[in-house]
């Protein structure tokens, strides 16, 4: 009942908007079909994706509601991805609302990117317009000719949306050595003004070089576990703590290149450790970066990332490794006047020898109209995607965009 | 007074004798990159990709550019198809000989402004048949300039010129422009492959005269060897309408026309 009333209620807005109102979004089916599971559908998934915008004079508008019909569980689920106001100014706008903040120089890392939660309940594979949450957010951006100061304030903490514990995509717990109890009385961060979060960026664009310089007093979206010894079990009290970070990003054009680099010191990050004594948890600081370079190689696109994440004064009862190394690859190139276009891009993680290869082919059968098919495919046994060996998955998606 | 006339008349026709002689291939191009265009332009750009079988395909641009001096910046804002429709690309190019463009693009998508490698240049823009660098000014200094002739098309005297690239990894082998003398604009260009065979021409079909200047707002790219044609039409066009410099910058690419 409450999905029709809001679906009413956005209808009646639009109607009532209609004259000057702009429409656009795009109808998706999307199957997904797990090879190592006799073909077990993971994904049926109907979507209509609908974007709103109004605009008059200096105040604008934005809703993006989306209506996502699970054949597989029946299931329609209406959400508003962003619903968000912009005010224009001379030299400032303000947006305020549910909205995504996208900040960085990466593609597919966040390592400075981390103002928008993400919804991880099927892992990475959606795509990043999808995995990203609009977070209520109020954002004031200050120009001053090609840079820019930009402000944002959250005033309630979204945590990470992690997979369900019975959903394919749970990550794999540590062994325990006895049964797990879990508490989640600490597991909420309390609605109130002193537990905003809040991040401050400055960034440039010229012909030199571009790059941002970023700070931010966040909450950390993967809870720290604490683990208490009782009698005859572990109880697992999941907590969310401060993460104050500082990072910077930059792009450069090297000789028909671009070479790009992301680094960010998060301070005092928790981390699971085997010692019980200090309840499984131990405070480090934590340093993340990237270095990137895309290049036009005989008409194909090619991008490559070293991303590296160094646990500061490390000690060897941490779970994590001291350094984990990954590689990111990314070719693409269009065919027949940008209606085909092949793509092949993989994760490889160097530590544990794991990797997500994920080619694709997508053909427009009309403007607007798309057909991919392409392909998720996990190797190894253990780490980010050998873990999820036995979950190589082939898709189609058809979608119509207006 | 009879002899001043007969003087000043030989004055003239040596004068203009001269002044023809000495034109070469290189003044020729340097005069149409150098021809006024005025200080700042917007329009609405609609490209029309028509294959072999006369099927067609509409991509729609609001674009604006404007002339810093030393630079050139345009920034374009894509407005059909629908799956595109939001992206906006930037590219800001120099009149320093040799200096790449600087080059952005914002995929709504992605919700980021990303710098892009300048090496796509001989990539084909959008599915049409004119690459990143057919759409740009090239610099007279990139070419090595013949003057072939001087011939008639439609009605107006042409000089006829030969331009062969000095960089050797360049996707075309020649080009042969038709530029209309006095009004120093390209009539037609064609575009040479590798084995030096005709790949594509290029067809002023129309051009009008806004403020004082003349600005090309028809013309059509055919590639003979796959019978392909784009036709670029110009619209709704603008001139010295005191764009701020504020329209070419990582806000506008986000915020949209």
């Amino acid at each position: 009942m409450r999905r029709i009333i809001i679906t009413i209620i956005i209808l009646a807005f639009a109607f009532m908007l209609n004259a000057q109102i702009i429409h656009h979004g795009f109808v998706r089916t999307y199957l997904g079909s797990l090879t190592d599971r006799d073909g077990e559908y993971s994904v049926m998934q109907n979507t209509f994706d609908w974007r709103l915008d109004y605009g008059k004079g200096d105040v604008a508008l934005y809703v993006n509601p989306v209506f996502d019909y699970n054949a597989l569980n029946k299931n329609l689920d209406i959400s508003l991805r962003q619903a968000y106001m912009d005010i224009y100014f001379d030299n400032f706008d303000l947006r305020i609302g549910k909205q995504q903040i996208i900040w960085g120089k990466a593609d597919g890392v966040f390592i400075t990117d981390i103002i928008s939660p993400r919804d991880l309940s099927e892992f990475i594979l959606p795509d990043f317009e999808e995995i990203r949450i609009g977070t209520n957010a109020v954002k004031f951006d200050y120009y001053l000719g090609n840079s820019t100061l930009e402000a944002v304030w959250i005033p309630t903490f979204q945590p990470t949306i992690t997979p369900d514990e019975n959903s394919i995509w749970a990550p794999k717990m540590p062994d325990f050595p006895m049964p797990v109890n879990y508490d989640y009385s600490n597991a909420e961060v309390e609605n109130k003004l002193s537990e905003s979060e809040i991040a401050l960026k400055y960034s440039y664009l010229g012909s030199a070089i571009d790059f941002e310089l970023m700070t931010a007093y966040m909450w950390d979206d993967n809870p720290a576990m604490r683990i208490y010894l009782q009698p005859d079990t572990l109880l697992i009290k999941p907590e969310y703590h401060r993460l104050p970070l500082v990072g910077a990003s930059f792009s450069k054009a090297v000789g028909g290149a671009v070479v790009r680099g992301e680094g960010a010191y998060y301070f005092e990050k928790r981390f699971a450790v085997e010692n019980l004594s200090v309840n499984g948890v131990k405070e480090k600081d934590y340093v993340h970066y990237l270095v990137g370079y895309d290049h036009n190689w005989f008409g194909m696109n090619v991008s490559f990332q070293f991303i590296q994440e160094y646990i500061i004064n490390y000690e060897d009862d941490i779970r994590n490794d001291e350094f984990s190394n990954t590689i990111t690859f990314l070719i693409t190139e269009d065919f027949l006047r940008e209606t085909l276009r092949l793509e092949f891009f993989t994760y490889y993680g160097i530590n544990n020898e794991d990797a997500l290869l994920r080619p694709k082919i997508a053909y427009d059968l009309a403007d607007g109209f798309e057909v991919q098919l392409g392909a998720n495919i996990f190797v190894g046994d253990e780490g980010n995607f050998g873990q999820y060996d036995e979950n190589d998955m082939l898709y189609l998606k058809v979608r119509y965009d207006f | 007074m009879k002899k001043f006339t007969i003087i000043l008349m030989a004055a003239i026709i040596m004068t203009a004798t001269l002044s023809a002689q000495e034109i070469t291939g290189l003044k020729i191009i340097e005069n149409v990159y150098d021809r006024p265009t005025g200080q700042d332009q917007e329009g609405d750009l609609t490209m029309s990709l028509i294959n072999s079988r006369g099927d067609e395909r509409v991509r729609e641009i609001k674009q604006y550019l404007k002339d810093f001096g030393d630079m050139e910046k345009k920034i374009m804002f894509f407005v059909s198809p629908a799956d595109v429709r939001n992206t906006s690309f930037m590219s800001w190019s120099y009149d320093e000989a040799g200096k790449d463009d600087d080059q952005w693009i914002y995929l709504p998508a992605l919700k980021k402004v990303k710098r892009i490698s300048s090496d796509s240049k001989s990539d084909y823009f959008m599915g049409s048949d004119f690459t990143y660098d057919d759409l740009g000014d090239r610099h007279p200094s990139s070419d090595t300039h013949k003057l072939l002739r001087e011939e008639e098309i439609d009605g107006e005297n042409c000089y006829v010129v030969e331009s062969i690239p000095k960089e050797e990894e360049y996707m075309y082998s020649k080009t042969i422009t038709w530029i209309v003398k006095d009004k120093w604009i390209g009539k037609k260009k064609e575009f040479y492959d590798e084995d030096d065979d005709l790949l594509k021409t290029l067809t002023l079909k129309k051009s009008e005269k806004i403020k004082d200047y003349i600005v090309i707002t028809i013309s059509e790219m055919h590639n003979v060897q796959k019978d392909h044609t784009t036709k670029m039409e110009l619209a709704n066009v603008k001139v010295d309408t005191g764009i701020s410099d504020n329209k070419f910058t990582e806000r506008m690419m986000k915020r949209g026309m």
